[in-house]
């Protein structure tokens, strides 16, 4: 039986949509044939299945209200506007009928009471609508000036960005600790949607409180509930934001603390609070340091990467957010110079490119000049010794070069120091002295020459 | 690679001829109804052929579970070696420097710490015990290192330290499998796993992940810590040993000759082939690559694990013991296997639970030679993955499965023999280095005595969260789907430490 129940409960859905059907039917009917009033018998027709279907719909309404778990609260007023409006169709029958026991309201003309009816059905199927979509379904779509209009609450995530030049000159509560509000609290306590009573959109709704009393204590964040609720753990009952809403992160908490320490100020800059800027640094815009040119290519075809591949030469974009590619020889050792050619499909991609352990000779170095975009090159564990090395001064974004392991000579290293982008080099076992010229040093450029030792120490052989 | 050419060409041949009933069901426009129409009137393989529409064809992860396969973000680092003191070494005389704690040597531990607190093994009021190190300030950084560790204070400058980690777990065992799957549960997949399942490895001979242990014993959590939980176990780590065969049983056995072996492999891979011409079925592509790839492994792991082809100043630098099994070993292994590429290399060193009961976990002495044991090794990696170029792409973590207490352990309410100190899960130390890494940084801080933090407290989730968002991942979206709902190393926790990061 419960399972009848339950199962018919969950037709509920399916099944208002015949009254409604029924009754949109009557209605329309009604409006086409109000001059010629032909039709007087079919109208009754269809409000009575309406009326009809419209109880199985309120029997099937109340089986699903009491089989998942609605709250009544949640519901009562879809229950009570379907069952009116069900009863409203009996009504509607009879009354197109001129039934005699309803003098009274025979009296009232067809039309207005079928404009209370769509009014009436339009309002019940509308509260089913929010129970099962949720309240902002409709609306949720239009464009934030509509919303305005309508006086529905807008919501948009504002970007906290401070510049290392003026960071300091920034107002602290307009353009940091407000936009941290307005993107974790102000979508539920603002004039629109006021929960617990609090406002936090503007200064006075911050300094009012909310229900349980003052949310700021001065200059003091672990007795302010502002901060305290937030700094809670997320599972806490009494944490905010709800655990299922966006979060602010741990930088923003820290610094509505610190806003709180140094007495909440609503009309000074960063610099006038004398907060550290270690509090801020997440709000930089971050340098990424990637391993490929700011540069816009094309996708390589996937054919040339398959082609390259079955050649046993490891190829891969470096991320999915980039078509540069990562090419590496390490499961082809026998790679030479004249292999270079299966490359040219993707020479506008290459960044990376490890030709480490491979049987390259100097002769690659023209053919390496080729590839516009390469930014870290490996050439370790090779034969080479640098002749033509200067044929990569055409690269201009190479920033990373690795000739450790090989036969690298001193005479070249000077055409190294005229790479435009160049940020490292690793000259571990080479022919190349240590030599601290300073050249490479004045362009920036971080020269490891290793041979790095972890000299003996007394105590390395105590055993207490 | 010329076999799996093959094989996908092969693949693309047959695949028409041998589609399966559900490949059928599934391309056939017209369902059951064409389902029965087509067994009416000629049988179904010969009515797939004409009424497949769709060229379905496998990816490379369905012929070879290792393939590579790009970050979704641009990654820091490719490789990780993460090493792992297991019994959870006392940062209190490594990096944690506390001279109150000196100050207050022997007195009662307060009654507020002890409120509620459950121990391992401390009864009763403790004694406060200072630190048994001396601590000095290195480098341009000036980070706090102790004289146990002499040689890694000059490479202080190199790594960043997170210095008021923080687990909720204080036995072995779980810590050690929540700070490696997330969980202190059994069942899910390592850091290592997880790596290695979605970004692949790049060398085809040899294992993604690899696993390397010392110090006499295997951690307390066992194989799980390196398991693949519900990822598909190929991604699970592969215990090598420094000491013997590097995998057991990778030596052909007596009387069998490389030749023999090839042919057998061969024979199989034939039956195989013959298989898959029947049912098309991938699985049976990936087992063939799997028997090849086990094939050059037999060459090349023995290769990269053999420490002696080192020249001498190198093994001098590491300190290394060829034939023995030591950490030194390992750590020299770690980088050999990274510069082969290798994704995930993963070191337990046991022996550094210092309760105080025996002399070697004694804090004053055996936690010494402990700290000697790793000294020069961990010094001797750093350099040299630097001098290598490789330290800009491999990330090393460095760390145990909790921290130990201020005070020193009272095991049975009683003055013990040795000085020890108890499992202490509110705040220990572990350090990053390598690419991404701010180099010199510190983040996080501990209370006077370092009992609990007091400021950038991260959990071990956190520390997971950017381990993997220095591989290229975002720690929320990256999920394997498991029992009906979408599984991350983090669960719903962790933030990326960006204090730490470049």
């Amino acid at each position: 039986m419960e399972v009848l129940t339950q199962l018919l409960g969950r037709l509920h859905p399916v099944v208002v949509h015949l009254p409604i059907g029924f009754i949109i039917a009557g209605l329309l009917l009604h409006w086409t044939d109000r001059k010629q009033q032909q039709l007087g018998k079919v109208i009754p027709v269809l409000f009575y299945w309406g009326g009809l279907s419209g109880a199985l719909a309120c029997v099937s309404g109340y089986f699903q209200y009491l089989g998942e778990g609605y709250l009544y609260d949640t519901i009562k007023w879809h229950l009570w506007m379907g069952i009116a409006t069900t009863l409203f169709c009996f009504l509607m029958m009879y009354r197109f009928k001129e039934a005699s026991f309803l003098k009274p309201i025979n009296k009232i003309p067809p039309t207005a009471l079928t404009v209370l009816f769509f009014v009436l059905i339009s309002i019940t199927g509308h509260l089913g609508g929010n129970i099962t979509h949720g309240k902002n379904f409709l609306t949720e779509p239009l464009p934030n000036s509509v919303k305005n209009f309508l006086g529905l609450p807008t919501y948009e995530k504002k970007q906290i960005v401070l510049h290392e030049e003026d960071w300091q000159d920034a107002q602290l509560y307009d353009e940091v600790i407000q936009p941290i509000l307005t993107n974790s609290c102000v979508s539920c306590h603002s004039d629109k949607k006021m929960k617990g009573e609090l406002q936090l959109h503007t200064i006075e709704g911050i300094l009012k409180g909310g229900e349980s009393g003052l949310v700021l204590e001065a200059s003091n964040a672990d007795e302010s509930d502002l901060f305290v609720r937030m700094n809670l753990p997320r599972d806490h009952e009494d944490h905010m934001p709800p655990k299922d809403k966006s979060q602010p992160s741990k930088a923003e908490v820290e610094l509505i603390k610190q806003w709180i320490n140094v007495g909440h100020p609503f009309d000074q800059t960063i610099g006038e609070s004398g907060l550290d800027k270690d509090y801020f640094l997440a709000f930089f815009p971050k340098k990424i340091e990637v391993n490929y040119p700011d540069v816009q290519v094309s996708q390589a075809h996937p054919d040339s990467i398959q082609a390259i591949k079955q050649f046993g030469i490891h190829v891969e974009p470096i991320s999915k957010v980039t078509p540069y590619l990562r090419v590496s020889c390490i499961n082809q050792p026998n790679f030479t110079d004249s292999d270079f050619k299966v490359l040219s499909a993707i020479s506008a991609q290459t960044a990376i490119l490890d030709l480490g352990g491979t049987q390259v000779s100097d002769s690659i170095f023209g053919r390496l000049g080729q590839l516009p975009q390469l930014t870290v090159l490996a050439l370790d564990h090779t034969q080479i010794t640098g002749e033509g090395i200067d044929q990569l001064q055409s690269l201009q974004h190479l920033k990373s070069i690795n000739l450790s392991h090989s036969n690298f000579e001193e005479s070249h290293l000077s055409a190294l120091s005229e790479l435009k982008s160049l940020q490292k080099l690793y000259l571990y076992q080479t022919n190349v002295q240590q030599n601290n010229d300073g050249t490479f040093q004045e362009k920036g450029i971080q020269v490891d020459y290793g041979n790095y030792e972890v000299p003996f120490l007394p105590t390395d052989s105590i055993v207490y | 690679m010329d076999n799996l050419e093959a094989l996908i060409k092969e693949h693309l041949n047959k695949e028409a001829q041998s589609k399966t009933r559900r490949h059928f069901i599934k391309s056939c426009s017209s369902g059951l109804g064409g389902l029965a129409l087509g067994s009416m009137l000629m049988g179904c393989e010969s009515f797939s052929k004409t009424g497949s529409s769709s060229n379905r064809s496998f990816s490379e992860r369905d012929l070879n579970p290792l393939a590579t396969i790009p970050p979704p973000f641009s990654p820091k680092v490719k490789s990780v070696i993460y090493l792992h003191m297991a019994g959870a070494p006392s940062q209190l005389e490594m990096f944690d420097y506390k001279p109150k704690l000196l100050k207050l040597h022997g007195q009662d531990c307060p009654q507020s710490l002890l409120e509620g607190r459950k121990f391992a093994f401390i009864k009763g009021t403790p004694k406060l015990m200072g630190p048994q190190a001396e601590f000095v300030q290195e480098g341009e950084s000036g980070n706090w290192v102790s004289n146990f560790l002499p040689h890694f204070k000059n490479v202080v400058d190199e790594v960043a330290f997170l210095k008021a980690v923080h687990t909720d777990q204080f036995n072995h065992g779980p810590a050690q499998l929540f700070m490696h799957t997330g969980s202190a549960r059994l069942g899910r997949p390592s850091i290592g796993a997880w790596a290695t399942y979605g970004l692949g490895s790049e060398n085809q001979n040899l294992p993604g992940f690899v696993v390397l242990t010392s110090g006499g014993k295997t951690p307390d959590a066992g194989k799980s810590v390196w398991g693949s939980g519900f990822l598909p176990s190929v991604y699970q780590g592969v215990q090598c040993r420094s000491k013997g065969d590097p995998v057991l049983y990778i030596e052909d056995p007596e009387g069998i000759s490389r030749n023999l072996k090839k042919s057998t492999i061969d024979a199989i891979n034939k039956i195989n082939k013959e298989e898959y011409a029947k049912y098309g079925d991938p699985e049976i592509l990936a087992r063939i690559n799997q028997y090849e790839m086990a094939y050059r492994m037999q060459i090349a792991v023995p290769e990269v694990m053999n420490i002696n082809d080192e020249p001498e100043n190198i093994r001098r630098m590491y300190g290394v013991e060829p034939g023995k099994e030591s950490f030194a070993n390992n750590c020299l292994l770690a980088r050999k296997l990274v510069e082969e590429g290798v994704r995930f290399v993963q070191l337990f060193d046991w022996g550094w639970d210092s309760h105080g009961v025996v002399k070697s976990g004694s804090i004053d002495m055996g936690l010494r030679n402990k700290c000697t044991q790793i000294d020069r090794p961990i010094t001797a990696l750093i350099l040299d993955l630097k001098q290598r170029g490789l330290l800009d792409e491999t990330l090393i973590v460095w760390g145990g499965e909790f921290g130990r207490t201020p005070m020193q352990e009272n095991r049975g309410n009683k003055k013990m023999q040795f000085k020890g100190r108890d499992h202490h899960g509110d705040a220990f130390t572990m350090w990053m280095c390598g690419g991404g890494i701010k180099k010199g940084a510190s983040h996080g801080q501990t209370d006077d005595i370092g009992f609990s933090g007091v400021e950038g407290r991260v959990s071990v989730h956190d520390v997971h969260a950017t381990i993997l968002h220095l591989l290229g991942f975002d720690h929320e979206q990256f999920t394997f789907e498991f029992q009906g709902r979408p599984f991350r190393l983090t669960d719903v926790e962790g933030s990326v430490i960006h204090e730490i990061l470049a």
